[in-house]
């Protein structure tokens, strides 16, 4: 795993999801089919690893895998710790190395089959039909005997049901692992290029399949050795449900995420659980600006279709018809599976393993859903500085309105919506839409820097007029009574100019500005001065 | 104002002011008024005492009016030109208030912005009614303004085109105790904002909401409004019989309703008003839907007693339908039948057999009707009043000369395009109590026909003469001689007229609105003679007075003291006359000043400076608008000057010439 990806303030319950998704990842590189597929297994002497590779695929580094010293090192790294199991778990000594011996059979039996692999493998090199038949016979051998070693290094902690029945979220991760190697027996011609299709049992059917596990433990109690010798994997997973279990007062919180997002896609659809197939993304995989990459030269793009084009420039063979097609999905004969996503973060009610799952219907909404839901707000709005979003395009649809139809009530209440703030008028005695100018007014700097200018103009028509009146010394002291005491004259008397709006012909469609008007105004009434001195 | 103390008036010895005041009560006409006032210092105090209603024509005025009538109750200054803010303001602060004022008349005060409301609102705590109406300027903050006017019972704000939904409900929050509101016209306000009025203002009365773009759920809000009585929402559109059907609430207690010219409204729709209001007292219901139905007529059988006016203009109706509507409806004092398809004269007797109490018939554009429908009307309806046959070309004088003998109450008489002769007027003669007639388009009448006018119609108001060529200027001396009393004359296009028929007409002290465009023959003597002679002239539209010059307007920018709108397009007149009109004349608010092809840009130009604080309404060619300086059409505007550009080209070939 990425280190700079993991944030240290996650808790350990969302460390350990994540953990379960970067194992997931490398099935997606196709690593779990290297015991299932013969060419793989002539890595020659190597066949040993396959089995110990299933633990280390928890194994945060997840590079090590193809490094040849891979198995030394994890058995290292992940050697049992007998002072955690003790301190965790009150278990039956005797129970465990019957268990133990167990899977040490089992594991034998692993490791007989694989041989014989190997060995026929020179004989049926030439007859294929006969690989593929032994191979699948092989497989299901596999696939059983690892079934019954996980079950058994299940009933290795006799405390786990508890645990496992409990909401801890990690369940169910347990519990896919176990569904998704079953399933990779079973579907192992799968195509595996692209994502990962995991199987998720219903969460009833983990209960069973531990049940199963106990049930199983107790008969095989004489394979415990086994287990101890080569099973990194009861360790590995002993030691992720340790980490659950210990955050489990944690992980009930994480809960309250299926309380919010009710987007993206899927609401009100009733897929029945198990009629569809869950996919599900990792965060870097959503989070990525770019899914499609060139393989040439490396550069990204959003799009396929951009790909390639850009994939033209690398040559020739790129440029025909049939490349720059658009490759139509395999059209298979069986009607195509419904396809739902998961969300990857554990707890959420997109999850897979939340109790009421509700599945998202396309990658887009996987994307939007996780970014709105489970990512940082960092696109804030410039206009109004206080809103913010972690999907760009929800920032563009607030800036079409922000501001603009801000629809405020005399007690302060904004509405985005004219109808909202009338009926919420309408509801409140005394409450009163508030003008735009009004608002306006509030923080008006500009008439305050422009009203000197406007005042001068006022005068001079105030002089003009009065002056061709008969009674003009009383009026003119007057004025100035008034223009003191109630404020009359102030810039605002021609800021509210309409110039438009008559009756039988049409609006004129210009506005003068209040200080372009003021200057005319006050030139005017010169003019008019003048002429009257005249 | 402080005068030496004189020594008392002999005669207010005899008279105290108890007893002019009484004098005054018994004084309805104002130049008695005048005269009263004049007599001297304590008759003129009395009638400060008594005076309750001020219009006032001059703004310079005002405040010193305002100071001498303390005790006004309502204030038109709707005439009163170049009001503005600042002007408004002075006053009622020189007044120091208005106290006792309760109505203020704003009405096309284009110059009243909020900051005039304001102080208005602020100045008159005891405002009950404000008409802003046709001040196009005022929007959404001279709604707030006038909000704080808590009292407010009337308001009428017909054309405020920048009011909007917030606006109306500043308003409807601020004044919650109102009773009749008229929004026609104000174009922004929707549903949202009639909503909420109708849910602030339980008190309203009288509402008006013509010509807006509201829907079904604005009649929702309003059926709810339980004193509504008086709905008028002609030529809303988007209003149908689902609307309607919403005023059937029973909640509601509707008198008279209006749906003219609301296209989408039914026969269906209007049956249902009916269904729920059997008080129904009025239904205009013009020129929406092209029928009536039989359930319909039915239906306004079940206000019989009640319903008093109904309009059905444009309809096709039958004899049948008016039948049924005269035999049920037994309150009709009024009926509109204008443009009624179908309309006989069989009709009309089926109608007005059973229906003697008639006042007010319109047969308008009824091409069909002949003699015969009048003398049945002449028969059955006594006490008429207005009779309108605008464009019943069949019409003769024989049934006119019916309606002469029996109805000799009548008052208001249209005989537009009618062809009638000198010999109707004659058989009209015998209604004396006439106040207007119309006779557009009648070339047939004589200065004959206008000496029975002038010898019998003493008391006639308005006169209509538009192109009735037939009559010169021995017609016009009779009315003048006759007719002391007339207020409105349209010789439009009569181009037998001169001067010498200008003189006689100047005699009519009365005269305010004179029309008399197209008169070629007339000069700037005889525009002399009406400026010198016609006092009271308000209104003159000398339109193509081809031989018309700055003599003419020398004239009436010296007497036309009060002249208000005036019409000198085509006239020849230069810029030295226009610039003297304009600057001199202190009430001009309207002027129409297009092809003057002699007066220069710049001859405009200083014209329209030198009126610039008084203009509200002005009609210029539109080549003229790049000429103009910017700053001058500014300037007008802000002082609320609404400029109307025409394009129109000069058409010497005119249209009258063939009537010659």
């Amino acid at each position: 795993m990425d280190p700079k990806l993991r944030r240290t303030s996650e808790s350990a319950a969302k460390s350990c999801a994540q953990m379960m998704g970067d194992r997931s990842r490398n099935f997606n590189l196709g690593q779990p089919f290297i015991q299932c597929n013969p060419t793989n297994l002539c890595y020659g002497g190597k066949h040993e690893q396959t089995f110990p590779e299933f633990p280390s695929a928890l194994d945060t580094e997840t590079q090590s895998l193809y490094q040849p010293e891979h198995e030394v090192k994890s058995i290292n790294q992940f050697k049992p710790s007998p002072n955690v199991n003790n301190a965790i778990l009150d278990w039956d000594p005797r129970l465990v190395l019957s268990n133990l011996s167990f899977l040490e059979q089992k594991i034998h039996q692993v490791q007989d089959i694989v041989r014989s692999i190997i060995n026929q493998e020179g004989q049926f090199s030439n007859r294929a039909n006969e690989m593929v038949a032994q191979r699948q016979l092989v497989t299901a051998d596999l696939t059983s005997i690892i079934i019954q070693l996980i079950s058994t290094a299940g009933s290795l902690l006799p405390s786990m049901k508890n645990t496992l029945v409990s909401t801890n979220p990690s369940v169910g991760q347990v519990g896919s692992i176990v569904g998704a190697r079953t399933s990779f027996g079973i579907n192992g011609s799968q195509q595996q290029n692209e994502v990962i299709h995991m199987e998720v049992p219903k969460a009833s059917a983990y209960d069973d399949l531990i049940e199963g596990f106990n049930n199983r433990g107790n008969e095989g109690s004489e394979l415990i050795k086994g287990l101890n010798a080569q099973g990194n994997e009861g360790d590995e997973l002993m030691k992720c449900l340790k980490s659950c279990e210990g955050e489990g007062t944690e992980s009930i919180p994480v809960e309250d995420h299926e309380v919010k997002d009710c987007d993206d896609g899927a609401d009100g659809e009733n897929l029945p659980p198990g009629s569809y197939e869950v996919l599900q993304l990792e965060k870097e995989e959503i989070l990525a600006p770019h899914t499609h990459f060139c393989t040439i030269c490396g550069k990204g793009f959003k799009r396929d279709a951009n790909l390639r084009m850009h994939m033209r420039g690398h040559g020739d063979e790129y440029k025909t018809a049939a490349a720059l097609a658009k490759p139509h999905k395999e059209s298979t004969s069986e009607p195509a599976l419904i396809k739902r996503y998961s969300c990857p973060f554990v707890g959420c009610k997109r999850n897979k393993e939340h109790k009421k799952f509700q599945p998202l219907k396309t990658i887009l909404c996987v994307k939007n859903h996780y970014k709105r839901s489970h990512c940082d707000k960092s696109f804030t709005c410039s206009r109004c500085n206080t809103k913010k979003f972690s999907v760009i395009a929800d920032l563009k649809t607030h800036e079409k309105h922000c501001g603009r139809d801000k629809w405020l009530c005399s007690c302060g209440t904004t509405f985005s919506r004219k109808d909202k703030l009338f009926g919420h008028v309408a509801l409140f005695q005394g409450h009163t839409p508030v003008l735009a100018v009004d608002e306006a007014n509030v923080s008006g700097i500009s008439d305050q820097v422009q009203g000197n200018e406007v005042i001068n103009g006022m005068v001079g028509s105030m002089d003009y007029n009065f002056a061709s009146s008969t009674l003009d010394d009383v009026q003119i002291l007057n004025i100035k009574g008034v223009d003191d005491g109630r404020g009359c004259f102030s810039p605002m008397n021609f800021d509210a100019c309409n110039f438009g709006g008559l009756d039988e012909f049409p609006r004129p469609a210009f506005e003068v500005s209040e200080s372009s008007f003021s200057f005319l105004c006050s030139g005017s009434s010169n003019f008019i001065q003048r002429s009257g001195d005249n | 104002m402080m005068r030496t103390p004189q020594p008392p008036d002999l005669i207010m010895a005899v008279l105290s002011v108890d007893l002019l005041v009484q004098i005054l009560d018994r004084l309805p006409d104002s130049g008695d008024r005048k005269s009263f006032r004049l007599v001297s210092r304590g008759f003129l105090s009395a009638e400060a005492l008594h005076r309750r209603a001020l219009r006032v024509l001059r703004r310079e005025f005002l405040p010193f009016l305002l100071r001498r009538y303390f005790a006004l109750e309502s204030l038109d200054l709707s005439a009163c030109p170049a009001l503005d803010d600042t002007a408004l303001a002075a006053a009622l602060h020189t007044a120091g208030g208005c106290q006792g004022l309760k109505a203020v008349c704003l009405a096309r005060a284009t110059g009243i912005r909020w900051r005039g409301v304001e102080v208005l609102v602020a100045a008159c705590p005891r405002l009950e009614v404000v008409d802003l109406s046709h001040c196009v300027g005022i929007g959404d903050r001279e709604a707030a303004a006038l909000a704080a006017a808590g009292g407010l019972r009337e308001l009428r704000l017909d054309k405020c085109l920048g009011i909007t939904d917030v606006g109306l409900a500043k308003l409807a929050v601020g004044c919650a105790v109102l009773e009749r509101l008229g929004i026609k016209w104000c174009m922004e306000i929707s549903d949202l904002g009639i909503d909420l009025l109708s849910k602030k203002c339980r008190d309203l009365k009288v509402l008006d909401i013509s010509y807006l773009k509201v829907t079904n759920f604005c009649l929702q809000s309003v059926s709810c409004l339980e004193k509504l009585e008086d709905l008028t929402m002609a030529g809303c559109s988007q209003i149908n019989d689902e609307g309607l059907r919403f005023l059937n609430n029973g909640s509601n207690s509707l008198r008279s309703i209006d749906v003219s010219r609301c296209n989408n409204v039914s026969t269906w729709g209007l049956v249902s008003v009916i269904e729920g209001h059997k008080c129904l007292q009025k239904i205009v219901a013009g020129d929406c839907f092209p029928e009536l139905v039989p359930l319909f007529l039915t239906k306004l059988s079940g206000l019989r007693d009640t319903l008093n006016v109904l309009k059905l203009d444009g309809f096709q109706v039958s004899a049948t339908s008016l039948q049924i509507i005269g035999v049920h409806c037994k309150n009709l004092g009024e009926i509109g039948l204008g443009k009624c398809r179908g309309m006989t004269d069989e009709c009309i007797s089926e109608l007005v057999t059973y229906r003697a109490d008639l006042r007010t018939i319109d047969l308008t554009c009824c091409h069909s009707l002949t003699d015969n429908a009048l003398v049945t009307i002449a028969d059955h309806c006594k006490k008429l009043t207005c009779l309108l046959l605008e464009s019943c070309s069949l019409i003769t004088e024989k049934g006119l000369d019916h309606i002469g003998t029996c109805c000799t109450d009548l008052k208001k008489v249209d005989l537009t395009d009618c062809a009638v002769n000198d010999t109707a007027l004659r058989c009209l003669s015998p209604c004396l109590e006439l106040m207007v007639l119309k006779l557009g388009l009648c070339p047939s009448i004589s200065d004959k026909g206008l000496v029975h006018i002038g010898s019998n119609f003493r008391k006639i108001l308005e006169l209509d003469l538009y192109r009735c060529t037939g009559i010169a200027d021995g017609g016009l001396a009779a009315i003048a001689a006759g007719c002391k009393s007339l207020k409105k004359l349209n010789v439009c296009y009569c181009v037998r007229i001169t001067d010498q028929g200008l003189k006689h007409l100047s005699f009519l002290e009365e005269l305010s609105d004179l029309e008399m465009r197209g008169l070629v023959h007339v000069t700037s003597a005889g525009i002399t003679a009406i400026a010198v002679g016609c006092k009271s002239l308000v209104e003159l539209d000398m339109k193509r007075c081809y031989s018309v010059d700055d003599a003419g307007l020398w004239a009436l920018s010296r007497c036309s003291e009060k002249l208000r709108q005036i019409n000198i397009s085509y006239c020849p007149v230069t810029g030295v006359g226009l610039c003297k009109l304009l600057g001199s004349l202190r009430c001009l608010q309207d002027a129409k000043l297009v092809h003057l092809t002699r007066v220069s840009v710049e001859g405009y130009e200083i014209a329209l400076r030198a009126s610039w604080d008084r203009l509200k309404k002005l009609k210029l060619l539109s080549g003229l608008r790049h000429f103009l300086s910017p700053g001058l059409l500014q300037m007008l505007r802000a002082r609320g000057c609404r400029i109307r550009w025409v394009d129109k080209p000069e058409s010497f070939c005119l249209p009258f010439s063939l009537l010659l």
